[in-house]
């Protein structure tokens, strides 16, 4: 049984179609990507399913059935928009919030300073909000997300603005809540990210989804007929099969002619005596993939 | 429910626990205080305990007492010391063993004339405290109930024809007391509207309010802020009003009030049922303001549109004083905006039909629901647009 189930759920601002008939759904114990360019429906979609929002038509499910006041405890969520109470001291902001999540005011006392620990944040807990850096307040967004232990958690762009130390440790974090069994939404538009961490994706490009499935699935079907191959010395010119020979990141891009299987490849260097250190299919990268279908789909907004 | 309990509750300690609100609620009875002491001691400074000569050759008043002191004046009887002339007088006014004298005039029965002549220091209280010595001198010859009635003088009482409301026209601290409440209950509801104002404008700054409402439903954080800020409205009021019970009850002591305080209970009850609704319509379209605008500044500007209009009965007191039951005064006592403070106004000067009073509190009920809504859905439609007002047309027509 699917964590969240969307089916064919559009919503219209004004004149401007936000989200088109969007559906996909996520299993429990994966990162779902919500990917796509600036503008192109993914926070909307995150806020309908969060029920910011209600939908112009289509159903969503949620942990079996339609979102209530009392699922709402049972996810987190990270908006792109970080928000705490600025005036507020650390550990009473966080405690509150996780209040308001249905944790009892000791539970999330407890809870909440675990994390403090964790999260390296201890020593500021008697701070106010504002008093913090950036970073911190990051961290402690995250205790937000996750102190009441949830089901589901939505990420919005869970690393702008974040350093690479931060950005590991969300990563890590992330990767241990799915090995937990938690349903992931991760929406971003950094595809390298996305490629890292994700399970499964959808491209949402002027509302529509463009593409879903398992990431892996996704290059393969993207992958062109091109091998990727590292040598300690100069390819030879005119191999047979092969149409062109590029640089590709201290590699060589072979792309091969129609027909042409890379075993067909692999067997000629090897009769050549050429030293390989890598040979491998050309995936493409999200990021390729991502151009390209938001080319072919329109641009972006 | 337990949600909504926890915003309360958080609204309300966050206000209430800072020292800013300290401050507020003890400035106002503090400077009311001020200002009273600063006028009491006004008038203390510019009297003067010396005794008054008087000079009487026509013996108008025979035997002569002394003015017992009142239970209610605050300042002790002025001593009045006869001369049996006028140069003995004047030579005890140079020796400065009195401030003033006066020489009572052949014909003062019928013409009350009598010359003062006055050194440099004579109070203002001199005039006043040998017209009590004469006053008590006059009558002392007649029965004691007749001489109370006539020192006392006369006291209008104004009564309805159901004979359900009275004006006593000595009692005028029962008049002034509702116009007061009018004030308090003005200056609350600001203070008030503005916490809520503040809140929602601030979470939608901070952003904390994308958390919120992923969190509890939007009714309900709505209702436990308005709630909340309602009741740090409440506090500020009680506090004010027991303020003022303990300086009305120890005030007689050191200011001249001999009258009983007698406020009509009725008039509270219409007093609660007024305020009440017009109390809650004013937070609502405050949550209302806050979700629309982006920044403080021009939630501020907005929010005049609705508590300026609670003071327009004020710019009509004479027309609503002398008319209550004009044209003007009943439409103000109608009109939801300016009916909180028209129709307890109106109601000190006339008896208020029960329609009239069914009708106002209505509407104000209406309103008050009305912005409860309003709030709830503009909350909604407003709360996450960051850089963009939500104009009034989207808020009644988008879903």
């Amino acid at each position: 049984m699917p964590s969240i189930d969307v089916r064919e759920i559009s919503k219209k601002f004004g004149n401007l179609q936000a989200v088109d008939k969007v559906s996909f759904t996520v299993e429990p114990g994966e990162i779902f990507g919500l990917l796509g360019p600036n503008g192109a429906g993914k926070t909307t979609s995150l806020r309908i399913i969060l029920d910011i929002f209600k939908p112009d038509s289509g159903t969503i499910s949620v942990l079996d059935g339609p979102m209530s006041e009392e699922k709402k405890n049972l996810i987190g969520y990270l908006p792109e928009e970080r928000g705490l109470y600025q005036e507020m001291q650390l550990d009473r902001c966080l405690i509150y919030l996780a209040t308001l999540k249905g944790l009892t005011e000791s539970e999330a006392r407890s809870r909440v300073n675990d994390y403090l620990v964790r999260f390296d944040l201890l020593d500021a807990r008697k701070k106010k909000v504002k008093e913090l850096s950036k970073g911190m307040q990051q961290k402690a967004q995250l205790i937000t997300t996750l102190v009441h232990e949830p089901q589901i958690v939505i990420i919005d762009e869970p690393f702008s603005a974040l350093d690479p130390v931060n950005t590991q440790m969300v990563k890590d974090i992330l990767l241990e809540w799915r090995a937990k069994g938690t349903a992931i939404v991760m929406c971003t538009h950094q595809m390298h990210n996305a490629e890292e961490l994700c399970d499964r994706l959808a491209l949402i490009n002027r509302g529509r989804v463009v593409l879903y499935g398992a990431l892996h699935e996704i290059q393969h079907q993207f992958a062109r007929d091109a091998i990727v191959v590292e040598s300690s010395q100069d390819l030879p010119d005119g191999l047979p099969g092969v149409t062109s020979v590029q640089k590709h990141n201290g590699s060589k891009l072979l792309t091969l002619a129609k027909g042409v299987k890379t075993e067909d490849i692999l067997r000629t260097l090897l009769e050549r005596n050429i030293p390989l250190e890598k040979f491998e299919i050309a995936m493409p990268t999200l990021d390729e993939i991502f151009i390209q279908v938001v080319k072919e789909s329109g641009g972006e907004e | 429910m337990k949600k909504f309990l926890l915003v309360f509750a958080y609204e309300y300690k966050r206000h209430v626990l800072r020292k800013r609100f300290i401050f507020a609620i003890l400035s106002m009875p503090l400077m009311v205080g001020f200002v009273i002491g600063l006028s009491y001691l006004t008038v203390r400074l510019n009297e003067n305990p010396s005794p008054i000569g008087y000079v009487d050759p026509y013996h108008i008043i025979d035997n002569p007492q002394q003015v017992p002191p009142s239970p209610t004046s605050t300042s002790p009887a002025v001593r009045v010391i006869n001369y049996d002339t006028e140069n003995a007088a004047k030579d005890a006014l140079a020796a400065g063993d009195i401030q003033a004298y006066y020489v009572l005039s052949q014909n003062y029965m019928n013409s009350g004339e009598a010359t003062m002549v006055s050194g440099p220091n004579a109070g203002n209280n001199a005039s006043t405290d040998f017209g009590d010595f004469l006053r008590y001198n006059l009558v002392s010859g007649l029965p004691q109930v007749d001489a109370t009635r006539l020192i006392n003088g006369n006291n209008l009482i104004v009564r309805s024809l159901d004979g359900a409301r009275e004006m006593n026209a000595n009692n005028w601290i029962s008049i002034v007391l509702p116009l007061l409440s009018g004030v308090l209950f003005f200056i609350a509801v600001n203070i008030t509207g503005g916490y809520l104002l503040q809140a929602v404008v601030e979470e939608k700054e901070n952003r904390t309010m994308e958390i919120l409402v992923t969190s509890i439903s939007p009714t309900q954080l709505m209702a436990g802020k308005i709630t909340g800020d309602l009741m740090v409205g409440l506090t500020e009021l009680v506090v004010w009003i027991m303020f003022a019970i303990v300086g009305l009850s120890i005030a007689p002591k050191f200011l001249p009030i001999d009258q009983t305080i007698n406020i009509d209970p009725g008039y509270m009850v219409l007093l609660l049922v007024t305020f009440l609704p017009a109390f809650i319509a004013v937070a609502g379209f405050m949550g209302a303001i806050g979700s629309m605008v982006t920044e403080m500044r021009e939630a501020q500007q907005l929010a005049g549109l609705f508590t300026l209009p609670l003071v327009v009965p004020y710019w009509f007191v004479t027309s609503i004083m002398f008319n209550p039951n004009g044209p003007v005064a009943l439409g103000m006592s109608m009109f939801p905006f300016t009916a909180p403070i028209a129709l307890p106004m109106r109601a000190i000067f006339t008896t208020l039909p029960f329609w009239q009073v069914a009708i106002s509190i209505s509407l104000l009920w209406a309103l008050a629901i009305f912005s409860l809504w309003f709030a709830g859905r503009v909350f909604r439609l407003g709360m996450l647009q960051y850089g963009k007002r939500l104009s009034l047309r989207d808020a009644f027509n988008r879903g």
